[in-house]
């Protein structure tokens, strides 16, 4: 009798000892000035850990099971590291967390020039970097063997946002002429920049203004004024959420008013329309995530029920976006049946998720061989309408029309 | 010139040996790039000093001669392959360059205007440099990772060459403090900051010693700009040439003792690890936490030790004799 | 064109207004005490965030909570006085530049923590809307800065200029050891100065919140800007960080108007140097 209870004893511990975890390193801006931003990331991974750790009922990679199942239900640990939105703290906490916490793959870090350090940290250690929320192209341009892109870059949205307008055009005859591209004036910004000017010419439009600013500007009377001589039918944008409420304010208070505002990135931050409210409708923005896809995705609504029941808020793109990274990594580790690294980079180079276990409108998530840059990602534009992010490109799956011209400011509510 | 006595040279040594072997001793490369930090900030500590602490300009934009040492030489490493210890003296002299033209004009500035002044002629820099597209504007440089070598200032496996190089610098830079101090010049710059009016009657040329000490600090602060380029490898103007850095180089002087040799060292050994330790343990969560404690310790220092950390240390100094 | 040059004047004129309401709080202390207070910046975030809480939680319009947020500012700003910046007075001249450094991260940080770094944004208040002039529009929330501006510069001048207290404050600013020997309190005057300082920086904060987003670290541009219309203006003259505020406003928008937005700051920051080699006090300084 004691014999059993001891091989039982000892049959549980070993099973115990085959219960560990598997750590995976997270760079974010969690203090600083975009803290918010970084915050906001750091929600999305931490409900895709849960996920993955327990058992769900859910149409995502390794829900229904608890943990990883082929390493013994293992659980993911993410390691967070604060960057401080400081490149240079880019490189040495990916160096931290690899050396000394021993993290077998890193995720982060949202701003395209501190991804660029930390993943070239993860390059020289060859360790696995997948990443959902940086959109600067250069980061797959520079094809590197450990650096995974899941989502959409900035060169994809900007062609997307110029696409919108051919296929405008078709539907409803309205045409555009003139565009005006407006940027902030830091890496994202300038690249976003130099992506709607590629596409203005390769699309045919006119740029009547090339505008680069800077994020914390204390006014932008001066950059409005020039757009507004320069009368544009089209404004691209690309910005921070700072700038994003700043130009929205100043927009309406000189009465800036093209057929149509098309953006980026900071439009889409939870903190915009809390801030500007119904001063925001109307404006379009890019995006891999809203909440209307749930009429063709109930995944979606599924998703975003946790979301809420964990924060008291719902999910947002930049949640969205960092949600994804833990899964592939986890679906990759899992299939590899191993925590080493270059088994875990073979398994990405073989990842094919299908679309309908994802909560973007994509085909799937595929590696490019060359660029590690997922072939299937790509964007939707959704316009701000009643204060709420609504689906309205490509037009087969929008779920409202898009409300175009931009309506006066005068005439609104 | 100083007399030490037996027991401060030997104090000296051992510390000089505690340096040397800590990496060799400390295998966590987090650590090892702490010390790094502590001696690159300290260096540019000590470049902040020969303009600051003995001439009395208090310059808060040393953070323009840093990013115009990397970005010399990592331009012309990128673009036209010239060898980084090459670019490292190319930056030096065109930080030089640009700390003497500037420097011509504000000459007679005083104090607080100085300081101002300074301010708005690296955020120039660095406005300059955000739209310069001839060197990347705002996305910045990268340095290609290549095979690692001495020559080319490069290494890939591990740390401790950065480590001992980054070392040897700060000796460089302390030399020079020493040799400023102790020559005739750092006697004209201890008279140019106690009075322009009366060093100017004792036949000092006073704008030329200022402009040398600028010049001089602009190099060294050149130097340490090259380092940190090879180091991270990648550079924007939002990182090298940041108002922040520029304080936080003002910071380190000043808490460590601007004025005397060691001091910024000292403020760049108690500073550097205080932010760095405690963003990692507290940082993650958010709460900003680790700056608060960080201001409140700039805070505290300056008011119960507004001379500089270093006094105390010249305390324990004199205890050893 | 004509239209668009008239509306980027006038757009000038206004933030040029708020400019000077930040900087007088900033030359008085500068001008008293020699103490360049890096933590101004700050105090402004903390007169946004006091106005945007006392809208928010009881209600209060930022036009009226101004007396309360002057006086909880002046409050404060004594208090630091008082308890820190005192300490490095006798010191080096550099304890006195850094230490109001600490303060500044420290209060920073503890906005961070207290108030999260998230962005908010008043809502509507009874000053909203613009108005169109001849043309022009005039976002309303800054008229009514710039007015503030005025009457607040207005009223520091008159009370340096016509009171007992503020004839002692300047006479303390023109010759500290002469207002010494003429029996006057230095240590009363530098800690009134410095709460005045802080309260005036509160009052602007509170007309800032009316149209600018607020967050922990909003302090930082307008901060750094202040100090280059305060060293324009010439230490410790009102007059001086008045206009010089308005000539870095009319500098920031239109040099972005007529010559490129990416590098507003840096015509603001050479129009400062070149005045600065020509006058070195600045514009009114002496």
């Amino acid at each position: 009798m004691a014999l059993s209870l001891l091989l039982v004893l000892v049959l549980f511990a070993s099973a115990q000892a085959q219960q560990n975890v598997i750590k995976i390193g997270a760079v974010y801006p969690l203090t600083g000035n975009i803290a918010s931003t970084g915050l906001d990331c750091k929600r999305g991974v931490d409900l895709a850990v849960d996920i993955i750790n327990g058992k769900y009922d859910l149409d995502l990679p390794l829900a229904r099971s608890a943990g990883l199942p082929n390493l013994g239900g293992a659980k993911i640990e993410i390691v967070y590291a604060d960057t401080k939105g400081d490149p240079k703290n880019g490189m040495s906490e990916a160096e931290r967390l690899i050396t000394s916490e021993k993290v077998v793959a890193m995720i982060g870090a949202y701003q395209s020039a501190v991804t660029k350090t930390a993943s070239q940290m993860t390059e020289r250690l060859r360790i696995p970097y997948v990443c959902s929320d940086s959109s600067s192209p250069t980061l797959t341009e520079r094809e590197f063997k450990y650096f995974f892109r899941v989502s959409p870059h900035d060169d994809i949205f900007a062609r997307d946002q110029f696409q919108f307008l051919k296929d405008l055009e078709k539907k409803t005859g309205q045409t555009v002429h003139n565009v005006a591209v407006l940027y902030e004036n830091t890496e994202f910004g300038s690249n976003a920049g130099k992506a709607y000017k590629k596409y203005a010419a390769e699309f045919g439009y006119n740029v009547v203004a090339d505008i680069a600013y800077a994020a914390n500007a204390t006014d932008v009377t001066s950059e409005v004024g020039k757009l507004i001589v320069s009368k544009p039918d089209v404004l691209m944008h690309a910005s921070y959420i700072t700038d994003a409420i700043l130009f929205t304010k100043t927009f309406k208070e000189m009465g800036f008013q093209p057929k149509g505002i098309m953006t980026m990135a900071g439009y889409i931050e939870p903190g915009y329309l809390a801030a500007v409210k119904a001063d925001g409708n109307f404006v379009i923005v890019r995006s891999t995530f809203a909440l209307d896809l749930a009429k063709n995705k109930p995944l979606v609504a599924k998703v975003n029920d946790l979301f809420r029941k964990k924060y008291g808020i719902d999910m947002s793109e930049n949640a969205a976006r960092s949600f994804m990274a833990p899964f592939v990594l986890a679906e990759a580790i899992n299939r590899a049946k191993s925590t080493d690294p270059e088994a875990i980079v073979k398994a990405l180079h073989e990842t094919d998720i299908p679309g309908n276990q994802t909560i973007y409108p994509w085909k799937g998530i595929k590696f490019d061989p060359k660029s590690n840059q997922n072939i299937y990602a790509r964007g939707t534009l959704v316009q701000i309408q009643n204060q709420e992010y609504v689906t309205i490109w490509p037009f087969d799956s929008a779920s409202k029309p898009v409300v175009w011209p931009f309506p006066d400011w005068k005439e609104r509510k | 010139m100083r007399n030490f006595t037996v027991r401060q040279i030997i104090a000296g040594f051992a510390i000089l040996l505690l340096l040397i072997a800590f990496p060799l001793v400390v295998r966590q490369s987090f650590h090892i790039h702490v010390m790094i930090l502590v001696f690159m900030f300290g260096m540019l500590g000590v470049a902040w000093n020969i303009m600051g602490g003995y001439a009395g300009m208090f310059s808060f934009g040393q953070a323009a001669f840093f990013g115009i040492g990397a970005y010399t030489s990592s331009y012309l490493s990128v673009t036209y392959g010239v060898n980084p210890w090459i670019g490292l003296l190319a930056g030096g002299c065109a930080a030089a360059l640009v700390a003497s033209a500037i420097g011509y004009p504000c000459s007679n500035l005083r104090g607080h205007y100085f300081a101002i002044a300074s301010i708005a002629f690296a955020e120039i820099v660095r406005i300059v440099f955000n739209n310069w597209k001839r060197v990347g504007a705002a996305e910045g440089l990268s340095l290609p990772m290549q095979n690692e070598s001495f020559a080319g200032f490069l290494f890939n496996s591990s740390k401790l060459p950065y480590y001992y190089i980054m070392f040897a610098f700060l000796l460089i830079s302390l030399a020079v403090s020493y040799f400023v101090t102790t020559s005739k010049m750092g006697y004209y710059f201890r008279a140019i900051k106690e009075s322009h009016k009366i060093a100017e009657s004792l036949g000092v040329d006073v704008v030329l010693y200022r402009l040398m000490a600028i010049m001089i600090s602009a190099f060294l602060s050149a130097m340490a700009g090259t380092f940190y380029a090879q180091y991270i490898l990648y550079i924007d103007p939002g990182s090298v040439m940041l108002l922040a850095t520029s304080i936080q180089i003002v910071l380190i002087a000043m808490l460590g003792g601007a004025g005397s040799i060691l001091g910024p060292v000292i403020g760049a050994a108690i500073l550097i690890p205080a932010s760095e330790y405690t963003r990692v343990a507290l940082g993650y969560k958010g709460t900003g936490i680790d700056m608060l404690i960080y201001g409140l310790l700039i805070t505290l220092i300056s008011m119960y030790y507004p001379e500089g950390v270093w006094k105390l240390f010249v305390r324990i100094g004199r205890n050893l004799r | 064109m004509p239209d668009q040059l008239l509306q980027q004047l006038a757009d000038g004129l206004l933030i040029g207004l708020m400019y000077s309401l930040v900087a007088i709080g900033l030359t008085l202390i500068w001008g008293v005490m020699n103490i360049v207070n890096f933590a101004h910046g700050d105090f402004l975030m903390l007169g946004m965030f006091a106005s945007f809480w006392l809208c928010t939680l009881y209600g209060i319009d930022p036009i009226f909570s101004i007396p309360i947020s002057f006086i909880c500012m002046f409050v404060m700003g004594t208090l630091i006085y008082r308890f820190i910046v005192s300490k490095v007075m006798k010191g080096p001249v550099l304890a006195q530049l850094v230490v109001t450094f600490g303060v500044s991260i420290f209060i920073s940080n503890l906005a961070v923590y207290f108030w999260t770094p998230d962005f908010r944004l008043l809502p509507a208040t009874i000053l909203h809307g613009t108005w169109q002039i001849g043309g022009i529009e005039f976002g309303v929330p800054k008229v009514a800065a710039s007015i503030g501006s005025v009457i607040a510069s207005a009223c520091m001048f008159l009370f340096l200029k016509r009171t007992k207290t503020g004839k002692a404050i300047s006479a303390t600013e023109m010759d500290r050891e002469a207002a010494l020997l003429m029996g006057i309190n230095t240590e009363r005057i530098n800690s009134l100065s410095f709460g005045i300082g802080a309260a005036l920086v509160g009052v602007a904060g509170a007309f800032l919140s009316t149209y600018y987003y607020i967050y922990p670290q909003v302090g930082g541009l307008f901060g750094t800007i202040a100090f280059c219309v305060v060293a324009l203006g010439g230490f410790g003259s009102i007059e001086g960080a008045f206009i010089a505020g308005i000539l870095v406003g009319l500098a920031q928008t239109l040099g972005g108007f007529f010559f490129d937005p990416s590098y507003k700051y840096a015509i603001v920051f050479m129009i400062y140097l070149i005045t600065i080699w020509i006058r070195p006090q600045g514009l009114m300084g002496w």
